[in-house]
């Protein structure tokens, strides 16, 4: 039984850090996903896991153990690279059995535990092949198959799915659900996308900058995002984010205009905040529905008619876009003018520090 | 027209190439071929016999049949220190292309330099007879191994880097330790460029004249290279015999050329291609 | 769960798995190259530096300052060498560049019969140079050389290629070209290969003829091969000793001796201290000269 415990790990690359402080636990069979922007150290921290990169500060602890200084084969981990790092002079069979070999772990259990794996994975028709015969999702086949037939506590995966086409990313996307279903295995999984976060996590880590932005189930992140990083990075379209002006608080109301929008009252923690702070207002585009009485209005910039729904893309008079996905097909005009709606209890306010109230 | 126009450049070029690059092997080949008499004549004239194997069979007797020593010799300085030269190399290589350290620039410094530098004769046999290996095969192999790491190194550097670092790093989360990383991932991924050194290096050592007459003095000790050279001052009238000689030590490089032509010019080009 | 039933490889807790990690890239690895070229290459280099100021037995030897230097640019046939060996480099490589060049142009053109040109341009390079050059000082004897002998055919009265003063070291050079242009002409090919197609087709939309296609596209970007072939041959030159000693042995009298001919002649007399300071000369010679060379050829061009 593995869980995880970050504490305050960082990395520093001489001078520059890209990993400042992350503190994180996971339980054991876990499913976690890490997301964020590329470049945000999503990579460095997984690697941090593996043993590839040295903790510069902070601890790690894999079970019941700290194993900062603990040589990656000893992790009890696995790991699926983007590229797939398959051994190109190996065949399928030996690539799968290469850490058993290393491991002196006997012929016929050696055998076995291969031939286990390809049935799990559905590849038994592929041992005998290289790799260079393998198409994409073969590979990555093979690739979760070496994980496997070390029986990891923790499997890591770095973007496992990036080098895929379109289609074949949905089938092995719910491949690694089934998998994380049957082996019960904790599981960590870096991705920069956030469809893939939302339909395989557990949890979700939301990183930016190398800091913890967010931790939380999918829904949690979708409907409370912390603060605005997060509510612009979960959800797709994005977050509208409006510019605002408190006018007043009154205990878990505060009530909110601006230029572009009406008076509204928002439920939000009033605390510390007063008449004339600048806020921040948060609209999901499928919040709104185009109504008489609504209290945004703009001008309809561009119309995406997809035939189950409609994306609006709308200027606001301050010249501010804002977009709104509407049910059902509409054949709205561009620049013609519109009137949207919201219900405030889907309304988001984010102070001037940009956390969520 | 234009078809015309380079078909009759084609022919002049093959003429033109067999005249300057051809006819030489040819003479070497029918000098050969005859006995000592016509061969006194160095013209380029038909066998009046055929006396190939009179020929072999004398040059390789004589001397208490230093031939057979001396590609016995050459062929163990060959194999052995292209064999070193092959892991050593590649080791290099490898650390080099994957760890950057403030040690990196010198490192290739020292790599360029053994390229350029001409080697200090007398103070290396100084060195090695301070080590007792002046004149003995060892001594010799160890010398090749020196002087031809540059070229081995640079060779294989550029193509590790070519090698995804992701590899390494699969092998090490499948428990594998640095000598494992290297001998059973990274060095049989390198098997191309391996064949490319093998066969160049072979090559250049094989043919090496220089060194064994500087490092290798004494009958004994005789490279193929070095034979040519007495058999020339013992023959210096029996043409026919040194040409035999000059045919037999220019077999094994044809051989190398007829099957690994492509490696050979693939390890020779390397890095002319802004690398 | 299938596979859970199966025991632990991956080593997860365990109490023994405490020890230090270690890089995955041992500096260690670049010991067994090091030493060798440390002792077998530095070393003697450095130790030239020393023993180049040395009358020197083996053995023992005198400090004696810079007279074996002083030796070396006094003696006119010291003097000889140096400036033989620097003729010898320009003439090499200046040639293989030339004919280098001409030969890749032709070989990458729609020719016929081009494997068959290209293997046997190129298989001398493989050769023994000894034997290369042993073959030749017959084919080159003045009287009974076969080229000679053809030459009279034509009613031509043939030089003294080895045996006339003022021609050997050249003649030693042509041979070297001969030998050598086979893998200045690869490297060539290699360089007009890997130039795009897109350049030629480009030029010929703006209308370029065969000529401004050879002078603005392939002439620029062959640089890098023309760099390559000049650095190699350059140094290969400057350090010529097997093909000279096979042919001349630096005569007629001291006509074709290089530096290289010199430090093993005075090897051979057991002048070694003398020979060193040779060797500690050519070694200046090449950094004074292809160091400031190879910057001169990768300079960037400024259009690039
Ligand atoms: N070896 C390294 N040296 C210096 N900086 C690095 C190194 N590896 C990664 N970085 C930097 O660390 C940051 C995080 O990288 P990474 O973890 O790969 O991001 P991602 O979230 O896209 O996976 C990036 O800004 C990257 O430039
Ligand atoms: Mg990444």
């Amino acid at each position: 039984m593995a869980g995880l415990e970050l504490k305050a790990l960082r990395k520093s690359y001489g001078d520059l850090e890209v990993i400042k402080g992350v503190d994180l636990h996971i339980e054991h069979g876990e499913f976690v996903v890490f997301v964020g922007p590329s470049g945000c150290g999503k990579s460095t921290l997984l690697r941090m896991i593996a043993g590839l990169e040295e903790i510069s500060a902070g601890e790690l602890v894999i079970g019941d153990r700290v194993v900062n200084e603990v040589e990656p084969r000893d992790r009890g981990i696995a790991m699926v690279f983007q590229s797939y790092a398959l051994y190109p002079h190996m065949t399928v069979y030996d690539n799968v059995g290469f850490g058993l070999m290393l491991a002196k772990t006997p012929r016929e259990v050696r055998d076995k535990k291969i031939r286990e794996a390809a049935r799990i994975l559905q590849m038994e028709h592929l041992l005998n092949r290289k790799p260079s015969q393998l198409s994409g999702g073969q590979r990555q086949r093979v690739a979760i198959g070496r994980a496997i037939v070390r029986q990891p506590e923790v499997f890591l995966f770095d973007e496992p799915l990036s080098n895929l086409d379109a289609a074949l990313r949905v089938d092995m996307r719910m491949e690694l659900a089934r998998l994380h279903q049957d082996l019960g295995a904790t599981m960590i999984y870096v991705t920069h996308d956030q469809v893939e976060a939302m339909t395989l996590a557990d949890k979700i880590v939301v990183l930016d900058g190398g800091v913890v932005q967010q931790v939380g189930s999918p829904i949690e992140l979708y409907q409370r995002p912390a603060n605005l990083f997060v509510a612009g990075f979960i959800g797709s379209p994005k977050m509208n984010l409006l510019p605002a002006i408190v006018d007043a608080v009154e205990g878990d109301v505060v009530r909110v205009s601006s230029k572009d929008l009406a008076a509204t009252a928002i439920r939000a923690s009033g605390e510390g905040l007063k008449p004339g702070d600048s806020v921040t207002l948060g609209v999901r585009p499928h919040a709104l529905t185009p109504t008489e009485s609504g209290s945004v209005v703009g001008q309809v910039a561009l119309v995406e008619r997809l035939g189950n729904e409609t994306n609006v893309s709308i200027t606001l008079p301050s010249g501010t876009s804002f977009m709104a996905v509407l049910d059902g097909d509409r054949a709205l005009r561009p620049s013609g003018s519109i009137v949207l709606g919201f219900n405030p209890a889907d309304a988001l306010l984010f102070d001037g520090a940009g956390l969520a109230r | 027209m234009k078809q015309r126009a380079s078909l009759l450049g084609g022919v002049a070029a093959i003429v033109a190439t067999f005249v300057v690059f051809v006819i030489p092997f040819l003479f070497i080949i029918l000098m050969a071929f005859k006995d000592r008499q016509q061969s006194a004549l160095r013209d380029f004239s038909w066998p009046t016999g055929f006396h190939l194997w009179d020929n072999v069979f004398e040059v390789v007797k004589t001397r208490n049949w230093m031939m057979i020593t001396a590609f016995i010799n050459s062929s163990i300085i060959t194999v052995a220190s292209v064999s070193l030269l092959v892991v050593f190399a590649a080791m290099v290589g490898f650390i080099l292309a994957r760890r950057k350290t403030r040690w990196n620039p010198l490192i290739e410094f020292l790599i360029l330099a053994g390229l350029m530098v001409p080697p200090a004769v007398v103070p290396t046999i100084w060195v090695l007879q301070g080590l007792k290996l002046f004149g003995t095969l060892h001594g010799m192999i160890l010398i090749e191994v020196a002087y031809n790491l540059p070229f081995s190194i640079i060779l294989y550097r550029a193509f590790i880097a070519t090698i995804p670092k992701d590899m390494d790093e699969a092998a090490i989360i499948d428990g594998a330790r640095p000598l494992d990383v290297f001998f059973r991932i990274i060095l049989p991924m390198l098997w191309p460029v391996t064949v490319t050194n093998i066969v160049v290096q072979s090559v250049g050592i094989f043919n090496d004249f220089t060194n064994p007459l500087y490092y290798l003095p004494g009958n004994a000790n005789a490279t193929v290279q070095l034979t040519l050279f007495n058999f020339q001052s013992q023959f210096s009238t029996a043409y026919n015999l040194l040409f035999t000689n000059i045919l037999l030590i220019t077999i094994p490089p044809l051989i190398v050329f007829l099957f690994f032509n492509r490696q050979i010019v693939a390890g020779m080009t390397a890095g002319a291609v802004k690398g | 769960m299938a596979v859970s039933s199966m025991g632990n490889v991956a080593g997860a807790p365990s109490q023994r798995a405490q020890a230090q990690k270690r890089s995955p890239y041992p500096g260690w690895f670049y010991l067994p190259a090091a030493i060798i070229y440390a002792v077998l290459f530095l070393a003697p280099t450095f130790a030239s530096l020393y023993f180049s100021l040395t009358r020197w037995t083996l053995f023992d030897s005198v400090f004696i300052g810079f007279d074996n230097f002083a030796q070396f640019f006094r003696e006119p046939f010291l003097v000889k060498g140096l400036v033989n060996t620097l003729i010898y480099a320009v003439v090499t490589s200046g040639l293989k560049v030339v004919i280098g060049m001409a030969l890749a142009i032709m070989l990458t053109s729609q020719i016929v019969a081009r494997g068959y040109l290209r293997s046997v341009i190129f298989f001398p390079v493989l050769v023994s140079t000894v034997g290369v050059g042993i073959t030749f000082t017959v084919l080159m004897h003045p009287t009974q050389g076969m080229i000679n002998e053809t030459l009279a055919l034509f009613g031509i009265a043939g030089p003294g290629w080895l045996v006339d003063p003022r021609l050997a070291l050249f003649s030693v050079a042509l041979v070297d070209v001969w030998k050598g242009v086979g893998l200045a002409t690869v490297i060539y090919i290699a360089g007009v290969v890997a130039i795009p197609k897109d350049y030629y087709e480009a030029a010929r939309i703006d209308g370029a003829t065969k000529w401004q296609n050879f002078r603005y596209v392939t002439l620029p970007l062959m640089r890098p091969a023309t760099a390559t072939v000049i650095t190699l041959s350059f140094i290969g030159g400057l350090r010529t000793f097997d093909l000279i000693w096979a042919m001349t042995k630096g005569g007629p009298g001291f006509a074709s001796d290089t530096i290289a001919s010199v430090i093993y002649k005075q090897y051979q007399a057991g002048f070694y201290g003398l020979s060193t300071a040779g060797n500690v000369v050519l070694f200046v010679l090449i950094a004074v000269l292809v160091v400031p060379l190879t910057m001169l050829l990768n300079r960037k061009q400024g259009h690039e």
